[in-house]
């Protein structure tokens, strides 16, 4: 048992490895420019990224259980999209029925949490793998997008539907200039919060750990895991719609190619984040972590004036790190475990000479 | 004796008259079994004796054809995996099925935690849960740490926990001693003691027959589906036991010996930590040798690496007297070695593939013509020889070898490794999982092939096998290669070479 310790500690510090960079970065940034700390910036890092988090969320939800979801991005823009052809006039390139921007946005929960459902049950009732799945249905989801746009974008919602994603809860005015409290801002801090408390404190939640953890054993523990995979898909789908009405909301417009190639961003964030593909491990805490470290270095480089390309390379070097962090991690926790099993070997260790003692 | 003491105790566990018969097998033959309350009990045999078919019937796995299990007298009709569980038996497997990346408490109380009363899950009361249900058992750890951190013989003593938390009353522990240290299995030993006096009754199977010794109060004997016999463990040693194990049956298979004089291959001082030590061996042409030893003995991972499919370690290799060292198996072929994997569903074939496809993988250097344009011919070819050779029944060359029957496959195995036309071949469990005539057949080719002067090293745990096919047969235990045995010293005898494979080479002599 006292073996266990400095792991745990190493295993605890690596689970929120994220906050330490979080910090790092916020701190550098603050050195390197002096806007980056200016109330106008802090309020909209958030805001810009309201919608990836949210889909950071639904990645955070597969994930624990050892799934991913490649379509949420394609979710995302249809879901924008066809909430834009529905709440505009005709001239506007809607379809002109212009209905109530609730019902519109309860409407896209409905489609998103439907995507979710689709991908869940092929992937647990009819046993397909789950990158084929949510693959096939990036691309249905895609085309299908730029199947019903007009061709260019839509813009010119009405207030209603754009205060979720672009509306202000309050601004304080400073000499700095205006620190802006955004809708979408408090609404994914939510989402987290609801997040955290539902995958810690539910018995749901510990269903999906347990599932992502050991399937079989789960099963075993008569967890209905298929179930919770279907369950947690629909999840996954919801957060998807959100994010697409987030976004629509913010830009006050819709275009086919909202949310394209976002998805590895996306897992990216998660895994920096302390989640990991293979299941189990993680927390939705951390994941809001990886998509404040995301933002952040979006909006630091950016700030610097950093050309867009050399953006990308910082994200995919960032990425980079994620995943070598991930097989590290993979590999720390087998290395713990081979060494355990070397210790209890009886061949070549020194083991044999306690049992005397 | 002991159905004197039958009378006495308290039975727990009767089952009466189980048979089960597979297409072509007579896995179980009219067995008796039964397990007193709070008694350890040895269950022992040798790989296919029926002791997983007998367990498997326990645990409502496997249907039997006639027979009938009762627990304190109450026969169990439908024997659902369910039934047996609802029964108090319990199952704790070699490898232990926990969530390895959540908490032992977590584990324990996983899909029933306790809630505070707006139905949130109680991680204090879970925790302090957990951890008076694990006293209470006499077990102490942090429930707080991830299984992943526990060492193996926690998790067995977690395992059984868990078990005892759901009423099991009777629980069948598979190998649990496999991958423990001396000090691990004193620590579960006395677990499992402290449980059995608590009434608990257990069912031990283990090829460790010292550990059998150590712990049983009784054991049973199983030999080719059928139960041998029960003793108390007091009125017994190691010999009778293995006696009782190997029979007194005689050799299936005996063949001439082809061994030249030119030694072909040879190993000296090999090492590698945590698997074999000063591994010597020598093998002439046309020689073949048996190479025997438990699971975590060091023979598996020799034979592997031994082919560049693991590392070789310390130490020197010799093929034909020239420095071997694979990086992999591309490399082991075109040094003249070739290795038929024990798990041939993984490592020999490509299933989905056809027999000639199959049989020219390794060879298909040779059959590239000019302008690197395979010469479908040539491939042809090789491939029918080797069918006819070998027999395999197969409807034609491009029939996919998963449609093929257990015994055919391993042939074709066969022609693969035959087709590198090696010098030296290393065969791991080669009569596992096939019937008895592809057995024969596969002896016959092993005849073959040394007789054209391949010398073959075979590693099985089928004793009786290696001594009708072997020249020599050498023994490894606890990574060392303790014993030898050979046709020429006639000192191949079943008893003498299980009891080194048990290692327990001087229990005999005391």
């Amino acid at each position: 048992m006292n073996r266990a310790g400095p792991n745990r500690l190493v295993s605890l510090m690596v689970d929120n490895l994220i906050w330490l960079f979080v910090i790092g970065a916020f701190i550098a940034f603050s050195l390197l420019s002096d806007r980056f700390l200016s109330p106008y910036n802090l309020g909209n890092i958030l805001l810009r990224s309201a919608a990836f988090g949210m889909l950071v969320l639904s990645q955070a939800y597969t994930f624990i259980t050892g799934n991913f979801d490649l379509s949420v991005e394609s979710s995302l823009g249809l879901t924008a999209m066809f909430a834009a052809l529905m709440l505009v006039t005709s001239e506007a390139g809607g379809w002109g029925w212009q209905l109530h921007p609730l019902l519109v946005i309860l409407l896209m929960l409905v489609l998103g949490g439907l995507i979710g459902l689709f991908n869940g049950v092929l992937i647990t009732k009819v046993g397909v793998n789950n990158l084929l799945v949510t693959i096939a249905m990036l691309f249905v989801l895609r085309g299908a997008t730029y199947g019903i746009s007009p061709g260019t974008s839509i813009s010119f919602f009405p207030k209603e539907f754009t205060w979720l994603g672009g509306g202000t809860l309050a601004r304080i005015v400073t000499d700095d200039g205006n620190f802006v409290l955004s809708v979408a801002g408090i609404f994914v801090i939510l989402a987290f919060l609801v997040g955290h408390i539902h995958t810690r404190y539910t018995q749901f939640g510990r269903n999906m750990y347990a599932v992502g953890a050991d399937a079989d054993a789960a099963r075993a523990a008569g967890i209905n895991v298929d179930r919770v995979v279907i369950i947690v898909y629909i999840i996954a789908g919801v957060c998807a719609a959100f994010a697409g009405l987030l976004q629509a909301g913010r830009l006050n417009a819709a275009t086919p190619t909202m949310g394209a190639n976002l998805i590895f961003a996306v897992h990216g964030a998660a895994i920096i984040g302390g989640m990991s593909i293979y299941g189990g491990r993680g927390n939705i805490i951390g994941a809001f972590g990886g998509v404040l470290l995301w933002s952040i270095l979006d909006t630091g480089l950016n700030i610097m004036r950093v050309s867009p390309f050399w953006i990308d390379v910082s994200r995919g070097l960032l990425l980079l790190f994620a995943v070598l962090l991930d097989a590290l991690r993979v590999r720390y926790q087998r290395n713990v475990q081979m060494r355990m099993a070397l210790a209890a070997s009886t061949i070549g260790l020194d083991d044999k000479e306690h049992s005397d003692g | 004796m002991a159905e004197a003491n039958l009378k006495t105790d308290e039975i727990l566990l009767d089952m009466r008259g189980i048979s089960k018969t597979y297409p072509g097998v007579q896995a179980l033959e009219d067995a008796d079994f039964s397990v007193r309350r709070g008694e350890i009990h040895g269950l022992v045999g040798k790989n296919g004796a029926g002791k997983s078919t007998l367990m498997g019937v326990l645990m409502g796995i496997r249907d039997a054809d006639s027979g009938s299990v009762a627990m304190d007298g109450q026969e169990l009709v439908d024997a659902s995996p369910q039934t047996m569980l609802d029964a108090g038996i319990s199952y704790v497997p070699q490898h232990i099925n926990l969530l390895n990346t959540l908490t032992v408490a977590e584990n324990i109380l996983v899909g029933n935690l306790p809630k505070n009363r707006f139905g949130l899950v109680d991680w204090k009361a879970v925790n302090e849960d957990s951890q008076a249900r694990l006293s209470r058992l006499g077990l102490e750890m942090d429930v707080r740490q991830p299984v992943e951190g526990l060492s193996v013989a926690e998790r067995t003593m977690l395992a059984i926990a868990k078990a005892l938390f759901a009423n099991a009353r009777l629980i069948i522990l598979d190998e649990p001693t496999a991958a423990l240290s001396r000090v691990e299995i004193d620590l579960l030993f006395s677990f499992v003691r402290a449980q059995q006096e608590q009434g608990v009754a257990f069912i031990y199977i283990s090829h460790h027959l010292e550990e059998v010794f150590e712990i049983c109060d009784r054991v049973t004997v199983m030999r080719d589906g059928r139960i041998v016999g029960t003793r108390e463990i007091s009125e017994i040693d190691v010999p009778i036991l293995i006696h009782m194990m190997v029979g007194g049956g005689v050799q299936e298979y005996e063949r001439e010996s082809a061994a030249g004089e030119q030694t072909v291959f040879e190993v000296r001082g090999l090492s590698r930590r945590g698997a074999y030590e000063h591994v010597d061996l020598s093998m002439n042409r046309g020689e073949v040798l048996g190479l025997s030893g438990l699971q975590g003995s060091g023979v598996d991972e020799l034979a592997q690496a031994l082919f560049g499919l693991d590392r070789l370690g310390v130490g020197e290799v010799l093929v034909d007297g020239e420095p071997y060292r694979p990086g992999s198996p591309k490399q082991a072929f075109e040094s003249g070695v070739a290795y038929l994997p024990q798990d041939r569903h993984r490592f020999g074939l490509v299933q989905l593939r056809s027999v000639r496809e199959n049989v020219t993988y390794s060879v298909l250097d040779r059959l590239v013509g000019r302008l690197g344009v395979l010469m479908r011919a040539g491939e042809q070819q090789i491939t029918e020889e080797y069918i006819d050779k070998l027999g395999i029944v197969t409807p034609g060359t491009e029939q996919r070898t998963l449609l093929l029957s257990g015994g055919n496959q391993q042939k074709v195995v066969f022609a693969k490794l035959a087709a590198t036309q090696p010098h030296v071949l290393i065969l791991h469990e080669p009569t596992q999982g096939v019937d008895v005539q592809a057995k024969v057949d596969i002896f016959n080719i092993i005849d073959d092939l040394s007789a054209q002067g391949v010398a073959i090293l075979i590693i099985s745990s089928e004793v009786r096998e290696l001594i009708g096919l072997c020249d020599r047969i050498l023994v490894m235990y606890e990574g060392r290669i303790t014993d030898e045995f050979s046709r020429a010293a006639k000192d191949m005898r079943p008893e003498d070479i299980l009891l080194a494979i048990e290692g327990g080479r001087n229990v005999g002599d005391s």
